[in-house]
């Protein structure tokens, strides 16, 4: 999953090493020794009077990649992420994007760094209410002092985008709140950043305006392939948005990983938690639970080779590809062994076309009706039909069955903090 | 034994004068300059005001009303206001008057409005200027007279003066409230996409602050109103003095006509900036 409409992977956009944010007086006593700086947070704050918002988070964004900073309420998700624009300024830490250290920026390649790099949406929408949609939408270009003229045609362009032509000249008011979202949004596109920043964008929409306005940033991203640092209590949103999912608890990373690893292996009780309401059908995909088969034939094989690997391997069914590692067909010891009777030479009368297929990103929820429609097993194929590998109905179930109940294994992406995170 | 022992004396009058006779010989020439100035635009507003044809006054006053309260019988109510005052034999002094208040509300607000930006900028600034506010307000106006007799003389100048410093709270307090209030979620939008501290004042916070500075400008037109009535006292001719005359000859008729004329006259300015601050307002969306 973590490859999921990954422009170029692996090229570090946003990376947030040690960060702190503390509130009140003298924090930096608090970051001096290590006793303090692993302290509780209520029991700094009854000694200090200090508070731990963000407490030494690490993470990296890949550039095109959409990031989910997941956390209940005070759990310093939203602080985080402003730390990020310095709109918080950070106690300590540091913040590189595209490779530059945003702390050590002066005012003004801050504000130019929010000008032209970065574009945010607020919960709360943060609409100018004295301005029209328009001049909402076109704000950003101002500030930087676009001309009139261009920049409302870019505002026209980005409005159309969202969805909102024709209601330039409104104020934010007259608009639902769904609709002053993507007032937002606009605006926030309009300066066309790299990074995007949003701190609980759909929470205040009615839930099936958020479902929608879901899907049309998925649909977006595919189009547009931000980087999004996308800020959420919400789990179902984490998990069918991101593509790596950061889980934070009084101002700690306490996991992270892709949304699957998350959801099969939630690294305490506070997590799992969370998960154990997300349906695993949600999140685990074919190709993480799609196996390697013993035995794969080519086109070109005849079928005595053919009946000998079947044989040799106690198998009644295997698949056939090409040279291209193509799919051709499903080849079943049946039907073999009625060619081998006939004394054919080629494979091609035993190939039954007949088999399903599902794609690497397919969740379990779509691969039930492709599992009970057939009698033989899943095909996992990509875009071109290469063939990645195969799935069993007893495949699916087990996946099932762990999604629920594992403890601390796989490959979750964890911090090590020294400290017992169990509830 | 039981009267105020005498050897405690605080010597406050002493200083003041003092300080006040200090003011005169070393700045004497910085309040000309400032006198001066005030008589300027008051001139020039009451040479208009006096110049104008009556009826175009009236027939102004009844379209702004009209305008602005968007109902036309509230502009065929003010306008008739005015002709009452008219019918009264007090246009002229109506007019002297409304210089006075037009010419303090100028320069109070010229004054007000940045001060106020500052205040709600910085919050030592208004830890200062807050109590000196309240001392502003609480002060019997009379005492106000004293200084501005003191550095202007006799005559309209002093009365401007006098009526700035107890028109003037309102506006920066207004002003100051007006700006703190604009939701922190709208200025961090707008510092987000990368505005500056200007661009976040004239872009977001002062147009959000309207509402509030108009109501600002109300109150501190209606202070003005009620200042120029004991501004007359120390000479400024008007409505006030018309008021203060018919007191000390006890002429309860006069009296009446001069005080239900100011009146009047109140509610015309009232009405119509309290409209013109009411139409300002926005709907902010949480």
């Amino acid at each position: 999953m973590s490859d999921k409409g990954l422009a170029t992977a692996d090229e570090v956009c946003v990376e947030v090493s040690g960060l702190w944010k503390i509130f009140g007086h003298n924090p930096e006593a608090i970051l001096e020794s290590e006793e303090t700086r692993t302290a509780a947070k209520e029991t700094l704050h009854e000694e200090t009077g200090c508070v731990v918002a963000v407490r030494d988070v690490s993470f990296k964004v890949n550039k095109g990649e959409l990031f989910v900073i997941m956390g209940l309420s005070g759990s310093g998700k939203s602080t985080l992420i402003r730390c990020v624009l310095r709109l918080i300024e950070p106690t300590a830490g540091k913040i590189l994007i595209n490779g530059e250290d945003v702390c050590g920026y002066d005012n003004k390649q801050l504000i130019n760094l929010r000008r032209h790099s970065t574009g945010m949406i607020f919960q709360h929408f943060g609409l100018f209410p004295h301005r029209s949609v328009l001049d909402n939408a076109a704000y950003g270009l101002k500030v930087r002092g676009v001309a009139k003229e261009k920049r409302y045609e870019i505002a026209r362009e980005v409005l159309n985008k969202v969805g909102l032509k024709g209601w330039e000249n409104y104020l934010p008011s007259a608009l639902s709140g769904g609709m002053q979202q993507r007032v937002g949004i606009a605006r926030a596109l309009a300066n066309d950043p790299d990074i995007l920043l949003m701190d609980e964008p759909f929470s205040g929409l009615d839930p099936l305006i958020r479902r929608q306005m879901q899907d049309e940033l998925i649909a977006l991203q595919s189009e547009v392939h931000k980087t999004i640092l996308f800020v959420t209590h919400d789990l179902d949103e984490a998990l069918k948005l991101g593509n790596h999912v950061a889980i934070m608890k009084d101002g700690d990373i306490i996991q992270m990983g892709t949304p699957e690893e998350v959801i099969t292996s939630p690294i305490n009780g506070y997590v799992r938690s969370f998960v154990q309401d997300a349906s695993p059908t949600k999140v685990v995909t074919a190709s993480s639970i799609m196996e390697q088969p013993n035995v794969l034939l080519y086109e070109w094989q005849g079928p005595k080779a053919a009946m000998h690997l079947l044989r040799t391997n106690h198998l009644d069914e295997v698949f056939m590809v090409d040279r291209a590692g193509k799919l051709r067909g499903l080849v079943t010891l049946e039907r073999l062994i009625e060619l081998f009777r006939k004394g054919e030479e080629s494979l091609a009368g035993a190939v039954d076309t007949d088999f399903v297929t599902a794609t690497a990103d397919a969740v379990l929820e779509d691969l039930f009706p492709l599992a009970a429609s057939t009698g033989h097993p899943i095909a996992v194929v990509d875009e071109d039909g290469k063939f990645l590998g195969e799935i069993f109905d007893s495949t699916i179930m087990i996946s099932l069955i762990q999604g629920r109940g594992e403890e601390d294994t796989g490959s979750t992406t964890t911090r090590a903090n020294g400290k017992d995170e169990n509830l | 034994m039981l009267e105020f022992p005498e050897f405690i004396h605080f010597p406050l009058a002493e200083w003041i004068d003092a300080i006040m006779h200090w003011v005169l010989t070393n700045w004497g020439v910085f309040f000309d300059a400032v006198g001066d100035s005030i008589l300027l635009v008051l001139l020039y507003i009451e040479r208009f005001l006096l110049w104008m044809p009556w009826f175009v006054a009236v027939l102004l006053v009844g379209l702004l009303a009209w305008r602005v309260m968007r109902h036309w019988l509230a502009g065929v109510v003010m306008a008739a206001f005015l002709i009452v005052i008219g019918s009264f034999g007090y246009w002229d002094l109506s007019m002297m008057t409304l210089a006075i208040i037009i010419a303090a509300v100028i320069i109070s607000l010229a004054v007000g409005i940045p001060v106020g930006i500052i205040m709600a900028k910085n919050n030592r600034v208004e830890a200062i200027i807050r109590p000196v506010l309240d001392a502003m307000q609480t002060m019997p106006s009379f005492v106000y007279l004293i200084p501005a007799l003191m550095l202007f003389g006799l005559g309209k100048v002093p009365a401007v003066f006098a009526t700035i410093i107890y028109a003037v709270p309102p506006v920066i307090r207004l002003t100051n409230v007006g700006i703190r209030q604009v939701p922190q979620s709208i200025v961090e939008a707008a510092q987000a996409f990368g505005s500056n501290g200007r661009q976040v004042l004239f872009e977001v916070q002062i147009p959000l602050a309207i509402p509030s500075i108009m109501v600002g400008i109300n109150q501190t037109t209606m202070m003005a109103l009620a200042m120029v009535v004991i501004a007359s006292m120390i000479g400024a001719r008007g409505l006030g003095l018309e008021v203060l005359l018919s007191i000390n000859r006890i002429e309860v008729g006069r009296g009446f006509e001069a005080g239900l004329s100011i009146v009047l006259l109140a509610i015309i300015i009232d009405r119509i900036t309290h409209a013109m601050a009411a139409r300002q307002e926005y709907t902010i969306s949480s």
